[in-house]
């Protein structure tokens, strides 16, 4: 009877320990793929109410060793969502298509006004000032990441130079 | 044979300052350049812009009238840009109370002319250009003449097809957009140069991107002041 109780109580430690030690594992698995694309101050420029189009600007930190491309970006409420690169060739500001944004290993993409950005077309309507859009951005390893970027108004489009 | 004498000197000199008068003035925009942290002098008395009649966003006649008698900023936009026109409103809104912050002697109108009138009617202009500032003009009208402006300014733009595979094509000035471009969307590359067009109702200088506002507010004083003396 004994000899019972204690097989019992030993499965049921031992059993436990397993469980904790998945959970855990699991926990782990979650918190590094957080961890591995890291997405920083997502904002949607605040746009007059019959735009056509907005523009989406974040910056994405990939802490993997290896390069991770963002491939898509999804949010109801728009006719289609493209990635973008305006490019100045010689004073002409090109709009170029993009089927990926790559980020580097261990590095950071920025994307800002007159450089990489996220097209949102087709508003079914304009987000207004201080409003916040979920969108979700879908990389090539299979990350997820879901966002909220505030609707604000946009930044100058390039720093301050010191007058020569 | 003195008077004949002072007569010959007389003329002589009103000869010269007739002849030499127009370089002159040259001659000293040619020397602010050195000073200008940003704009670019595009004075050139030998190429006015041509007569052009277009619709402001309210419908009524836009025309060289409209840019003499005061100082204009003046630049291309269209609705559908996502990144650069907004960025470019934005910055002019922010370089107009800047100018009044800074209780400058000149606080130029805002003039947005589109490039893409087909879209950009008045209408739909005045509710886009108004949002960056209730003072601010948009420009439409007749594609010909936008063009010749565009053209008279210096400035170029293409636009941008998708095929069936969503790739970009780009059309050269003479083609047209098919017929379902509206419907399937089409982009425009651009020139992104901001102009400040003089009392005259010409192109004085053009401020390239990236664009610096203090820069330009300091430039803008300096090109008033020549321009008046």
């Amino acid at each position: 009877m004994l000899n019972n109780i204690k097989i019992a109580l030993f499965t049921l430690t031992a059993l436990a320990s397993t469980t904790a030690a998945i959970a855990q594992n699991h926990v782990h698995q979650q918190n590094d793929d957080q961890h591995q694309i890291t997405i920083i101050d997502p904002w949607i420029r605040s746009a007059p109410a019959n735009a056509p189009a907005l523009g989406l600007f974040l910056k994405i930190s990939n802490n993997t060793n290896q390069e991770v491309r963002l491939v898509s970006v999804h949010t109801p409420g728009y006719k289609r969502i493209e990635l973008h690169r305006t490019i100045n060739n010689n004073g002409m500001m090109k709009m170029v298509k993009q089927d990926f944004m790559p980020i580097p290993a261990q590095g950071k993409l920025h994307l800002k006004p007159g450089s990489w950005h996220v097209m949102l077309i087709g508003p079914n309507r304009v987000p207004g000032k201080g409003e916040k859009i979920e969108l979700s951005l879908e990389f090539n390893n299979g990350n997820t990441q879901t966002i909220q970027a505030l609707v604000r108004k946009g930044k100058r489009m390039m720093k301050h130079h010191s007058a020569h | 044979m003195n008077i004949k004498i002072l007569t010959a000197i007389g003329a002589l000199l009103l000869l010269i300052t007739v002849a030499f008068y127009p370089l002159d003035g040259a001659k000293n925009y040619k020397s602010l350049s050195a000073q200008l942290a940003t704009a670019q002098i595009m004075h050139n008395p030998d190429k006015p812009l041509s007569d052009f009649s277009l619709s402001d966003h309210n419908g009524h006649v836009f025309s060289n009238n409209n840019l003499k008698d005061n100082w204009t900023l003046l630049l291309f936009i269209y609705t559908h840009c996502p990144d650069i026109c907004p960025t470019e409103l934005a910055n002019m809104s922010m370089l107009k109370a800047q100018l009044e912050n800074t209780q400058a002697e000149v606080v130029p109108n805002v003039v947005a002319v589109t490039f893409d009138p087909l879209r950009d009617t008045p209408k739909v202009l005045k509710t886009y250009v108004t949002h960056f500032d209730k003072g601010f003009v948009g420009v439409s009208g007749d594609p010909q003449q936008i063009d010749q402006l565009v053209k008279d300014f210096g400035a170029y733009y293409e636009r941008v097809i998708y095929d069936e595979n969503g790739k970009q094509i780009t059309l050269n000035k003479k083609e047209s957009l098919p017929e379902d471009a509206i419907e399937k969307g089409y982009v425009i590359n651009h020139t992104a140069r901001i102009y400040l067009v003089s009392p005259d109702g010409e192109v004085l200088a053009g401020f390239p991107t990236s664009h610096n506002l203090s820069n330009m507010a300091n430039d803008i004083e300096k090109l008033v002041k020549a321009f008046e003396e």
